[in-house]
């Protein structure tokens, strides 16, 4: 194809440039499109078509079973799926597979690079009975419209539950409906709009607003790529309306009845600029704001797409696009145009026919060379034509040649993307994406797509060549060539062991060759095993060579590789790993097993899985804990286990058989004799103390009290008796007894109990204590406490005093040990007033 | 008046030109402005956290009711302002805990760790909900699991079946900015987790947070580390980095952080179970701070709310019941905190008393006033005036709080005693005067981290009086703590003499004691001249480690005050700063490494290598001005001692700051309680 002039395809709608260029020469032999149902994926994405049965055929012409056909867009044939449910309510292409719903509600999720393998899935019985009457889809999801008026939603394309939007009620089916993707939607989730025969409802999962338009009803209803515009049919009187998606703005009103015999089939955008007809009997028309238009003939039929800057016309026998000239390219090319990257462009012209005019033309545009090069870089990136890319970058590089400092990443990178477009756009790849779309959908994205046709040399190529991790490609063409073996050998065991390692050898030796690390394995290996390639997948190499544990572990699970897989979750050092092995092992495996697996002593290394199993069992399912410790002889732990319980207990007998317990569980272990002997007195502790109760007709309460603070209430509430028989059963010693009685007749205030107790023999924790712990009641009580300074040491007794507020006594007792300086020291601390005066009574008495 | 108390509003002051229109700044100049050095920019990682949240909830469409698990209001708090929850179409807010649930609004969402009691309570929820349907149609269950969703809950919400009823979703709360120099996983309960139950969830984490922050602000160059955790969470951070190229494979060398510097503490035991003495250390210990708030009596921040007494109304004798509210200790909104906390409480009293007297001149100054300029300038100051003097008050009413403790006999003895005890003097009579101490019935935790430091320090204890403590401390505080003790012994925390554990211990405190000088005497509490401050004369072990890292000198001098002693709190103005060397590896320190248990992690990481390899040598060009920072992370916690320890360090040399990361905040108190079972439920009369 050779073209004269980069402006031999634009065209003006008042004097706005289109251009429409043909992409490619189809290679399929169609002759009628409007026989088929289609469906085409965006970005330049492939075609999807299935005969539609609803129209009649000529007999002659009838192919047995319906398939569904998935061609390039240059119309080669990808793959033909036989389909044998009802007419699809919906055809809808994500990046990487083929979604078909049926009417009855089943929908199927085709992996384009393996069309024989599917997952099907079904709305449930409720939409089957009642059927779907239409459907639309984004790339995460779509929204079903059943027979009884509902809109259910899917989301994600796992088989998840549909959820109903917003009861759609009254249930007047809409005459024409459109689905908002949450990237374009203002609250970021789906929302639908739907006509009916009085006004425009927007609906999602929470609410229903009506927009209370009445110059509906419409036929079709289409939302702008940037979600900013909408253009709406009224059927009856011919008018497409524009106006903004929140309904606040009118843009335009266009009478459509001139264009064409009837109605438009379908109504797109041509990127956000323009709207799109496409009538039925092949005629296309381009609609400027004004009701001015461009159209195009295609007989008999044609399809169009609207993409994010553009619109591609399938026919049978082109494929076509159309857009709004980039500005970039009309500053180059519009005719007459003076921006500085014309001149550019036109010198480089000139420059070639050695035209000195070249050298004029640079030095005009000098102070906006840089600006020059940049709209030539762009608008190369624009251009369809290989040789117009050339010309341009030709021209970007011709005007750097002026330039002191230039940038030349932004030159680089079109180069480079462009050699990635112009090679996908290869009529024999037939993916003819734009650089607008490559940039929306980014370069992974396209490989991504690739990938799921099994380009994978020029996937791997792309990435390589854009700096891409590799990986991807790589786990897929392994996972491909798995498949593609296992689809040959008939029978497995023909197969042959050779076969297994050739396979698992090519695998590895291309990673290691490719360098690269983050393939994962696991992800292979699950192909071989789900292709009935168990060997393989097992295979110490290809296993092996997963580093991550969580993508193996599920997997050796699922082939009953149970030790290895504790293992493996245990050295990933991801608990929940192990959780989720041990938790699977628990419900899988008979106890005998179970703990069989766990054995530490003969498998050291799964310890860690061993403490998380207590850990859980613990707080979830404390008879397997206790079963845990009773094979393992943990009488230790057992032990443990039962005096936590017995703390938990509500009613004193329940406590005593968990202590019983815990003391003989104890008792079981050499190692642990103190303890049992420990949980022998608290069992006899809390014995005594409910016979205590029991004696004194509950009127007092002891049970849970600690050994001191049992003797304290006893003392307290003047159980003398009883709390000597504790203090003797217990062996307390001497001292802690003291403070303990101490403690208990202060808080009495049984002074003269006290006093006693203080005569009764020497205190083994002197009589200091007597003071202080006094004089920290509240209120402090400095008389009893002084009552007991002069039994304490003679050295402390002046400072005691001090503390009890007696400076007399003080000072006396520092006169008696002849302590001049702390005579002089309680005369200067003194307060002023009585204290004063009798400390200076005593020191005139000494100095006498 | 008392105007010359501060130089900087004293009255020569007023006659000079007024100053440029932010007066309220001169209230705060007498803080030394830090050089403005470029550092590592934390509040990233609180975007990171409030981000996620937003995006999480606003994933959930419509009106929504958050259900929050108690333990993590506080955390969630230093990430964003609760109240603006409400944007994200947060209509109510509960407690996550056991009981129906009263919901209005169509979306109902769980956020909390992922524990099993909490999976129980909200499938019981779940259950109790639809037995009895609201009128407004179907909930949307959704649980939002912090840090992220495990398979363990799907399992559990699974037996309960509800699994089918809800969506389970995660909310990537990891390491908190909870101070500029100071990160947080603010988890509870992490010592207890790996070292007694060997349940390694905590450095699993761990290894997920410090590779976010990788992510944000570069890989280690270096991984320095001590101990068998900190073995692991190294072996972890390089996994992840190995293992996950898609997440982590393009993340570049960091030019900023020189190294992280794993900590386990598993490692040091023995600073923990010191009281602290610093202001911070102090009022965790005896008031208790909480997700970096306290609580304290609501007049202390607002006099006006004091309750008043009104006789006229209540014929009763009012007790005035003083509120308790949540304040934020934050050296951000409070200059004072930040000047106090680092300090030993010794001097914060004189600290106080000084600030006191200075504001009494700034209001006092007001007589002075003559011109309406002045008047002017005056007013605008008064704003930072009353912030001080509210801090002020705070700050004065928390010391009054804390000084009669420090009075206790008690207090005094146990911190004699804690303090022979590191320095291996006579163990016998500490042992004396830690079961008096508990004849006295002083607080059991205090007891317990006294006669673990004794095992610790003493190379465990003899068998018979080991018997005879347990023996008293079980009657004394009751029979329920006896799997504490047990837990304590599992953990070499409470051992034997004798024993192969505690022979190990006894050879490496000696030695520790020797080479890292644990002990030094002559400090000085005003101006630090070692970290040794924040325990009056104990070094952390841990800290020790970070220097021989750090700052070699500081370890190998055996003097202690000669090398910087002068300008060594950072205060010393004019005077230059050493300059701080490399990241060391351990070399030269085999012999202490050797002597503490666990591995020796010692590992350089290698970014990816995208640029033409210029970048290499030109980070080698020296730049003076550059401020490197180190990561030191605390795997089981650390203590407000340690945080003030390293930021005394951060002063010392140029070039080098210190970035604390912790999975927690710890004392000594909640470290040994968490080592214990809950305590036993009150008994009900038996029928």
């Amino acid at each position: 194809m050779s073209i004269t002039s980069p402006t031999a395809t634009w065209d003006t709608i008042q004097d706005v440039f289109y251009r429409k260029e043909e992409i490619y020469t189809m290679s399929w032999n169609v002759p009628d499109l409007s026989e088929y149902i289609i469906s085409v994926g965006k970005n330049g994405g492939p075609i999807a078509m299935i005969r539609d049965d609803r129209l009649p055929l000529p007999s002659s012409r009838h192919s047995g079973k319906p398939k569904i056909h998935i061609y390039t867009s240059s119309g080669i044939l990808i793959s033909s799926i036989p389909w044998e449910l009802n007419t699809p309510a919906l055809m809808h292409f994500t990046i990487t597979s083929l979604v078909v719903l049926s009417d009855q509600g089943i929908y199927r999720i085709y992996d384009l690079s393996n069309i024989t393998n599917y997952k099907q899935y079904s709305l449930g019985d409720e939409i089957r009975d009642s059927g779907v009457v239409d459907a639309r889809a984004y790339e995460d999801g779509m929204v079903v419209l059943t027979r009884e008026g509902e809109f259910v939603e899917v989301k994600g394309w796992k088989g998840g539950r549909g959820v109903p939007m917003i009861s759609s009620a009254p249930n007047e089916p809409p005459t024409s409906w459109t689905l908002l993707s949450p990237d374009i939607s203002p609250t970021g989730h789906i929302q639908l709009l739907l006509s009916t025969q009085s006004t425009i409802l927007t609906l999602d999962t929470l609410e229903k607003i009506d927009q209370r338009i009445n110059r509906g009803p419409f036929s079709h209803i289409s939302i702008s790529p940037n979600g900013r515009f909408l253009a709406l049919l009224n059927p009856t009187n011919g008018k497409l309306w524009v106006v903004s998606s929140d309904f606040s703005r009118n843009l335009s009103e266009v009478d459509v009845t001139p264009f064409g015999d009837g109605l438009p089939e379908r109504v797109e955008w041509c990127g956000d600029n323009a709207i799109t007809l496409g009538y039925r009997n092949g005629k296309v028309v381009l609609v400027g704001p004004k009701g001015e238009s461009l159209f195009w003939e295609y007989p008999p039929s044609a399809y169009i797409l609207g993409e994010i800057d553009g619109l591609r016309i399938i026919s049978s026998g082109t494929c076509e696009f159309v857009q709004k000239v980039p500005d970039c390219t009309l500053a180059v090319f519009s005719p007459g145009s003076s921006h500085p990257a014309a001149i550019l462009y036109d010198a480089l012209d000139h420059f070639e026919r050695k035209s000195p005019k070249a050298d004029e033309s640079i030095r005009s545009i000098r102070p906006d060379l840089a600006n020059a090069v940049d709209t030539c870089v762009e608008a190369a990136g624009r251009e369809i034509e290989v040789t117009w890319q050339r010309r341009l970058l030709k021209a970007a590089q011709f005007g750097r040649a002026f330039m002191d400092l230039y940038n030349p990443s932004d030159f680089v990178t079109m180069a480079q993307t462009l050699k990635v477009l112009n090679a996908v756009r290869y009529y024999e790849i037939g993916v003819p994406i734009t650089y607008e779309q490559f940039i929306a959908t980014s370069p992974a994205t396209l490989i991504l797509h690739l990938v799921s046709r099994n380009l994978h040399l020029l996937a791997l190529r792309i990435s390589q060549h854009l700096g891409l991790r590799p990986d991807p490609v790589l786990s897929h063409w392994a996972s491909a060539k798995i498949i593609r073996s296992s689809q040959k050998g008939v029978d497995p065991s023909d197969r042959g062991l050779g076969d297994d390692e050739s396979v698992c050898r090519a695998i590895v030796e291309k990673f290691e060759k490719e360098g690269e690390k983050g393939v994962s394995y696991a992800e292979i290996a699950r192909k071989a095993w789900e292709n009935g390639r168990a060997r393989l997948a097992t295979m110490a190499k290809l296993l092996d060579h997963e580093p991550r544990a969580a993508e193996q572990v599920p997997l050796l699970l699922q082939m009953k590789e149970e030790k290895i897989a504790l293992e493996k979750a245990v050295d990933s050092g991801d608990t929940d790993l192990v959780y989720q092995v041990l938790l699977h092992l628990r419900s899988t495996l008979s106890p005998g097993d179970f703990f069989h697996i766990l054995d530490d002593s003969i498998t050291p290394k799964l310890k860690p899985a061993v403490n998380l199993l207590q850990v859980y069992a613990r707080q979830a399912d404390r008879d397997l804990l206790r079963d845990f410790y009773y094979q393992d002889d943990r009488r230790t732990e057992n032990g443990c286990l039962e005096m936590e319980e017995a703390g938990q207990q509500e009613y004193a007998e329940e406590r005593l058989e968990h202590l019983k317990r815990a003391a003989k569980s104890f008792g079981e272990s050499k190692e642990r004799l103190f303890e049992s002997k420990m949980a022998d007195d608290a069992h006899r502790l809390l014995t005594l103390q409910q016979t205590y109760e029991r004696e004194l007709e509950h009127k007092f309460s002891f049970s849970g009290l600690s050994v001191n603070q049992f003797i304290y209430k006893l003392i307290l509430e003047g159980f003398n008796k009883r709390a000597e028989r504790v203090r003797a059963d217990w062996k307390v010693p001497d001292k802690r007894f003291w403070w303990i009685k101490l403690k208990a007749l202060a808080e009495r205030k049984d002074w003269e109990g006290l006093e006693a107790f203080a005569k009764s023999k020497k205190s083994p924790i002197g009589y200091e204590p007597f003071v202080t712990h006094l004089l920290s009641l509240t209120p402090p009580q400095p008389t009893h406490a002084a009552s007991f300074v002069s039994r304490c040491e003679p050295r402390q007794r002046a400072d005691l005093y001090v503390l009890c507020g007696d400076w007399g006594k003080a000072a006396e007792s520092a006169k008696e040990r002849n302590d001049r300086g702390k005579l002089d020291e309680l005369k200067r601390k003194a307060p002023n007033g009585i204290a004063q005066r009798e400390v200076d009574e005593v020191i005139r008495r000494v100095g006498k | 008046m008392p105007t010359s108390a501060s130089p900087h509003v004293g009255p020569s002051r007023l006659h000079q030109p007024p100053p440029a229109p932010s007066t309220s700044g001169d209230s705060e100049s007498t803080v030394p402005q830090p050089p403005t050095e470029k550092e590592l920019d934390i509040g990233i990682l609180k975007e990171l956290a409030k981000s996620a949240l937003v995006e999480s909830l606003n994933d959930i469409q419509g009106a929504k009711t958050l259900i929050l698990e108690p333990a993590l209001g506080g955390p969630l708090g230093l990430v964003t302002e609760v109240a603006l929850l409400k944007h994200q179409a947060v209509d109510k807010m509960f407690w996550l805990e056991p009981g129906p649930l009263n919901v209005n609004t169509r979306n109902v969402v769980w956020l909390c760790r992922p524990k099993i009691e909490y999976m129980r309570t909200i499938a019981d929820q779940i259950k109790a909900q639809q037995s009895n349907p609201s009128p407004a149609g179907p909930l949307m269950h959704t649980i939002l699991l912090v840090p992220r969703a495990t398979e363990l809950c799907r399992r559990v919400l699974e037996d309960q079946g509800v699994a089918g009823d809800v969506t389970i979703s995660e909310f990537k709360l990891e390491l908190i900015p909870v101070e500029d120099d100071l990160l947080s996983l603010e988890m509870d309960d992490v010592a207890r987790d790996i070292y007694l139950n060997g349940d390694d969830t905590p450095i699993y984490y761990s290894s997920l947070a410090l590779m976010t922050f990788q992510r944000a602000f570069g890989l280690f160059p270096r991984i320095l580390g001590k101990g068998e955790g900190a073995k692991k969470l190294a072996d972890l951070l390089q996994r992840h980095h190995h293992t996950d190229p898609a997440q982590y494979g393009d993340i570049e060398s960091s030019t900023q952080v020189d190294g992280l510097i794993i900590l386990d503490r598993s490692i040091d035991w023995i600073t923990p179970m010191l009281t602290q003495l610093t202001y911070e250390g102090m009022l965790d210990e005896f008031v208790g701070i909480k997700n970096a708030h306290i609580e304290i009596d609501s007049t202390l921040i607002d006099p006006n709310t004091a309750p008043t007494p009104s006789p006229s109304t209540s014929a009763l004798p009012s007790t005035p019941i003083t509120k308790k509210r949540k304040h934020h200790l934050s050296s951000q909104k409070d200059k004072l905190y930040s000047e106090l906390r680092d300090q030993n409480f010794a001097v914060v009293g004189s600290k106080l008393s000084k600030l006191a007297r200075r504001l009494e001149g700034d209001y006092g100054g007001v007589k002075n006033l003559k011109s309406v300029s002045q008047m002017k300038e005056f007013v605008g100051k008064l704003g930072g005036l009353q912030s001080e003097q509210q801090s002020l008050r705070i700050h004065t009413g928390l010391t009054e709080l804390l000084m009669p403790i420090t009075k206790l006999e008690t207090f005094n003895r146990t911190l004699e005693a804690q303090q022979n005890l590191v320095a291996g003097y006579d163990p016998n009579s500490q042992l004396n005067t830690i079961e008096d101490l508990m004849n006295q019935e002083l607080d059991w935790q205090t007891i317990l981290r006294s006669i673990v430091l004794m095992s610790l320090t003493n190379g465990g204890i003899k068998p018979k009086l080991l018997e005879s403590f347990k023996r008293d401390f079980l009657q004394v505080y009751g029979y329920e703590h006896l799997p504490l003790l047990i837990s304590l012994e599992n953990l070499g925390l409470l051992v034997k003499s004798g024993s192969s554990v505690s022979t190990i211990q006894n050879q490496s405190v000696n030695f520790l004691r020797k080479n890292l000088r644990l002990i030094v005497d002559d400090i000085n509490d005003l101006n630090p001249n070692d970290i040794s401050y924040v325990y009056s004369g104990y070094g952390p072990i841990s800290l020790r480690l970070v220097q021989c890292l750090t700052m070699k000198n500081q370890i190998l001098s055996s003097s202690t005050s000669t090398t910087n002693g002068e300008d060594a709190n950072g205060l010393g103005a004019g005077k230059e700063k050493p300059k701080a060397h490399p990241l060391n590896g351990w070399k030269g320190f085999e012999d202490v490494l050797s002597v503490l248990p666990g591995d020796n992690v010692d590992v350089r990481q290698h970014g990816e290598k995208r640029d033409n390899g210029l970048g290499k040598y030109i980070r080698m060009i020296p730049d003076d001005n550059k401020i490197t920072t180190t990561v030191v992370f605390f795997l089981g916690g650390c203590t407000y001692t340690e945080i003030s320890a390293l930021r005394w360090m951060s002063k010392q040399y140029k070039g080098r700051r210190f970035l604390i990361a912790t999975t927690g905040i710890i004392n000594g108190n909640n470290l040994i309680e968490s080592l214990g079972d809950n305590p036993p439920v009150q008994l009900k009369p038996s029928t």
